[in-house]
């Protein structure tokens, strides 16, 4: 309640400009977009940037992170591309997790939101079971888990051996082990499926109304009217799940006690970041990799809004 | 090449930024509060609690601020406060790490405190050298201990084969699993763990070979013949059915507890350390024991050798470094304390230390300074203490036994693949 | 939730004419479904709760759910054993999430109504940049953060966890928000707008009773994300009196000496409960969203 009063007062001063000079024209126009937006200049200018710059000034250094940095110009940035095949393999597994999971865990994610949208007794209590796995988030309790599932006595295997199938240790099998991380993630769909819940709640019902007496049926009614007010919120979960993806860390830290191994298999790039940073001590090198990374998410992201034209639709 | 002082630039670039705001201090008292951080579960902090409070007692007015937490959050966490220049009084360090934080200035050298409030007069020699680093002293060694092999006795017995003993080399094994093969009562247990990635296993090896991992240069002390030769014998002794799978074995990502082949039920057998035997009893229902690494071959000797489990060291930007000293020395003299922290760090390295816990060790405790004191002939010289980025080095090791263990690579192709992985790996050490 | 019973009927109303019969059996269907499913999401919840009454030395590996003998122990131990007991960490971890909850809902909020609904000077920018904060891992800027909370006095306090939230740091919840309000029809604030209204009353009058869903998401990812936290309490707290109860629940364990893991498992269980009551509650406003408003376009 504090909080709606202090808030509203900086509010008030907008509405009592009104002189038609330039600079009160200026005003105007930014003011209110500027005013809204102080708490995060403040954080962005006071918090943000300046660990950021930081990074950016120490990629091109050789920070040991107990001694001075001293310049180092490009040279790290050269070895990534020049002489690091673990930087390879890195945004290799990484590209491959990214490929995988996000695709995988966005299409979990709206499939049951749509399931536990409405219309059925107990959904409160599914949707909250749904959200389980996510809560458990990185603890440790998983990467104990996880073992027991998909090791080779692990249960998966148990139950494969019903049918006959003798199943390798999927876990820690530089060929499978890969896959049982992206299982993990798409395990975890409750975030997005959350979201898209809360992007199904937002469509007005008269539409669906609308469309049911035209006679519409059920699987028209999503293509042609669902999915497409729900493109903002696909757009968002596609973008952050990129990101996330591309930043994924906890999951191969846990479960693979911070090594990526078997063979670099689970090598995710921010393991290889963090492994180069705090168990190597090299943090230069480690921010030169941070932001050939924000490179390429951000590649990725701008390439996303350009396309966002085509088929994200906004109503407005 | 120029140079900025780091903490001059990170301080530029935030405080430039920096919003005022009202620092929130905790209330500083008249009395001396000393930060001590360490690595450990729950039993170690208790033990470790206890003797602080010891001291607290003796020294009115001293007070600890003790943190701990697992060895894995340890390192991150010390190398922020480090970087951020708010590095604790006390250190507990590790036996690699404490190479990489002395060259670096960020612990104290000891040696000016020795005689004056270290008194080390009865302390094991070979012990005090592993705690120095380019002559100087930077840590006190906590405990010895020694590589040791777990060994599930309950399957032994069951199996009617007889406990590997001091005698067993790498060439009895296929033997002994074969005998294992026609006794073992337990489903998917295997005799031995594959040790072919572990680095303590190798470098105990490479001793009976009058090699080492590393020289006093800090070059590798190994040749690419002795690697081919170590991957060689293991994938023979894989082929021969003494290990578990390489699937198994890759469960044991970090050598665990929770994940070694043992607690697993994989093995009968694993490569640990002497202090460790508890804490694997903790988490396994068969009764433990512990024996020696095995010998290269018959009559080959000198593998082993009493390791500083851990260390304390001061801080370099500590202002408290005297009192500091002054508990060091305490934690290692007092005899109360010392029958509160038992062998659970090692082996305490002063014999009056020792003499006044033997009587009140329980048994398992009591097995490992059986261990560690009656090593003989297995017995050889503490190795210098490992080079800069010895770390990456054995990180590397354990990736390259997996590529061989699961057929990507030949022995013979890995041999000298890995030193020359370990050549470069230490020559891209910061000078 | 007066209007579930009548929403009901909009939905299944598409089919009134399948009978009474096969729309039994279809939702038995998807019920089983739906249970099938969340055994397979209960399983982990079901294999901790038995790992935490198991004794400790067959939790590694057992393969049946069933405890051999069952212990009430580890909860006994867990609590209290860390020296300072779990209750203090619950507290904390509540006053912190609570905490994080206020700032970003008030700071975010704020920025994405800037971001999706008004017009100046540099928005793509700002907004570029604002995503762009998302993108570098954390792992490096770390340490020139830490020496900014360091030089502020603020290490070993929970003001690095909280001050934050109040500067709409977490970029995340903006760009959410951006999602969500630029879905709610424009004709609103422009009718708003002929009436006068300031931007400002367009965002508290308009645009934030509409967006109940997102607030609500907004809010229970805080607090799970705020509850789940790890780094950031690992680095920025040390007195252990301060503790959240994730780093509470690290501290059981360290893989090279012994652990409490029955103590880990047995306070993992308690530390799920107030995050699952709280997102059961608070899921209700989740619900409560614009189609329920009556809101017409």
């Amino acid at each position: 309640m504090t909080a709606r009063s202090s808030v509203a007062s900086s509010g008030t001063p907008l509405e009592r400009a009104a002189s038609p000079s330039v600079w009160s024209r200026l005003w105007n126009r930014n003011a209110g977009g500027y005013l809204f937006l102080l708490p995060w200049f403040i954080g962005f200018f006071g918090l943000t940037l300046g660990p950021i710059i930081s990074s950016l000034y120490l990629s091109f250094t050789n920070f040991d992170l107990l001694t001075p940095p001293d310049w180092v110009g490009p040279a790290n940035y050269v070895r990534i591309f020049t002489a690091d095949p673990k930087f390879v393999q890195s945004m290799k597994v990484t590209f491959l997790f990214v490929l995988f999971s996000v695709p995988l865990k966005l299409a979990f994610a709206m499939a049951v939101a749509l399931l536990l949208n409405r219309g059925m007794r107990g959904l409160p209590l599914y949707r909250a079971v749904f959200y389980l796995p996510s809560l458990l988030g990185a603890s440790v309790a998983i990467a104990v888990l996880w073992r027991q599932l998909f090791a080779g006595s692990g249960i998966v295997n148990q139950f494969l051996a019903n049918f006959g199938i003798e199943g390798p240790s999927w876990i820690s099998n530089p060929r499978y082990s890969l896959w049982t991380l992206i299982v993990l993630a798409v395990w975890q769909f409750g975030s997005p499926m959350i979201i898209f819940l809360a992007g199904l709640r937002q469509i007005p019902q008269d539409v669906y109304e609308a469309a049911s007496l035209e006679g519409a049926n059920k699987w028209r009614i999503f293509w042609k009217i669902t999915l497409p007010l729900l493109t903002p919120v696909v757009f968002f979960n596609a973008i952050i799940q990129t990101i996330e993806g591309f930043k994924s860390f906890t999951p191969a830290f846990i479960i693979s006690g911070g090594t990526g191994n078997p063979i670099n298999s689970t090598l995710f790039y921010t393991l290889y970041l963090y492994q180069e940073a705090f168990s190597f001590f090299r943090m230069g090198y480690a921010s030169a990799l941070a932001w050939v990374l924000l490179a390429v998410v951000a590649l990725f992201t701008g390439f996303s809004f350009l396309t966002s034209k085509y088929w994200v639709h906004y109503d407005e | 090449m120029t140079h900025l002082d780091r903490r001059q630039f990170l301080l530029g670039t935030t405080a430039l930024f920096a919003v005022g705001a009202i620092g929130i201090n905790p209330v500083m008292s008249a009395e001396t509060r000393m930060r001590l951080i360490f690595w450990g579960g729950q039993a170690r902090a208790d033990r470790t609690y206890g003797v602080t409070d010891l001291y607290t007692k003796a020294n009115p007015g001293v007070t600890f601020d003790g943190e701990f937490m697992a060895f894995q959050d340890y390192w991150p966490k010390l190398a922020t406060q480090t970087a951020g220049g708010n590095s604790p009084d006390v250190i507990q360090m590790d036996y690699r790490y404490i190479v990489e934080y002395a060259n670096r200035n960020a612990i104290a050298p000891l040696d000016e405190f020795v005689g004056k409030h270290l008194m080390l007069d009865d302390f094991d020699a070979d012990q005090l050298d592993g705690g120095k680093v380019g002559g100087k002293l930077y840590g006190i060694s906590l405990g010895a201990n020694s590589v040791a092999m777990i060994v599930n006795k309950a399957a032994f017995e069951e199996a009617g084969v007889p406990v590997p003993d001091a005698n067993t080399s790498y060439e009895d094994l296929p033997k002994l699993a074969e005998a294992w093969k026609a006794g073992n009562k337990r489903a998917g247990m295997a005799l031995w763990q594959d040790g072919s990635g572990t680095e303590p296993g190798l470098e105990n090896w490479l001793r009976q070979r009058g090699k080492a991992l590393y020289t006093a240069e800090g070059k590798a002390g190994f040749e690419a013949q002795d690697i081919t030769d170590w991957f060689q014998m293991w994938n023979d002794l894989r082929d021969a059915g003494v290990t578990v799978s390489p699937d198994d074995q890759a469960l044991d990502a970090t050598d665990a507890i929770e994940n070694t082949m043992v607690t697993l039920g994989k093995a009968a057998v694993t490569y640990a350390n002497s202090n460790q035997l508890i804490a694997f009893q903790a988490v396994n229902k068969d009764p433990l024991t512990m024996t020696n690494y095995p010998r290269a071959k018959a009559g080959s000797m000198g593998g082993h050798y009493r390791k500083p489990s851990m260390f304390f060291s001061l801080g370099a930007s500590s202002t408290q470094k005297e009192e500091g000293a002054k508990f060091i020395n305490f934690f290692i003299t007092d005899p109360e304390g010392a029958k509160i922290l038992g062998v659970e760090r090692g082996i305490p390295c002063k014999s009056s230390t020792r003499d006044a816990i033997a009587s009140t060790l329980d048994a398992q405790s009591q097995i490992a300074l059986n261990f560690v004191s009656n090593l003989g002939d297995l017995l050889g010289k503490l190795p210098p203490s490992p080079p800069a980025n010895a770390g990456e080095v054995s990180v590397a090791f354990k990736t390259k036994s997996q590529e061989v263990a699961f057929g990507q690579q030949s022995p013979a192709d890995a041999g000298p693949a890995f030193y020359q992985q370990a050549v470069e790996i230490l020559a891209r050490a910061k000078k | 939730m007066t209007s579930e019973a009548p929403r009901l009927t909009v939905v299944t109303g598409v089919d009134t004419n399948a009978s009474r019969w096969t729309r039994r059996a279809l939702s038995l269907l998807a019920h089983a479904a739906l249970i099938g499913a969340s055994i397979l999401m209960l399983y982990p919840l079901l294999w901790m709760l038995s790992a935490s009454f198991r004794p400790e030395n067959e939790i590694f590996t057992a393969t049946s759910l069933w405890p051999s003998s069952w212990s009430f122990d580890s909860y006994v131990r867990g609590w209290s054993g860390l020296r300072t007991s779990f209750g203090t960490f619950f507290l904390n971890s509540f006053i912190l999430a609570i905490l994080a909850i206020i700032g970003n809902l008030m700071t975010c909020s704020l920025a994405a109504f800037a971001f999706a609904r008004l017009d100046f000077w540099g928005k793509p920018f700002w907004f570029a940049m604002m995503l762009g904060t998302l993108m570098l891992p954390y792992q490096v800027t770390l340490i020139p953060q830490y020496v900014l909370f360091h030089n502020l006095g603020w290490v070993n306090t929970f003001l690095p966890l909280v001050v934050p939230k109040f500067l709409a740091a977490d970029s995340f919840f903006i760009f959410l928000m951006v999602q969500f309000f630029r879905g709610i029809p424009k004709e609103l604030d422009e009718a708003a707008q002929m009436d006068g209204c300031s931007p400002w009353r367009i965002y508290w009058k308009v645009l934030l009773p509409l967006s109940t869903p997102v607030l609500a998401t907004a809010g229970v990812f805080t607090f799970i994300w705020t509850w789940d936290d790890f780094f950031g309490p690992l680095i920025y707290l040390s007195d252990i009196r301060t503790y959240t109860v994730m780093l509470g629940l690290r501290t059981f364990v360290d893989s090279s000496a012994q652990s409490d893991w029955g103590g880990l498992f047995a306070m993992s269980i308690l530390s799920l409960l107030p995050i699952f009551v709280f997102f059961l509650f608070f899921q209700r406003l989740l619900i409560e969203g614009i189609a329920t408003t009556g809101m017409k376009r």
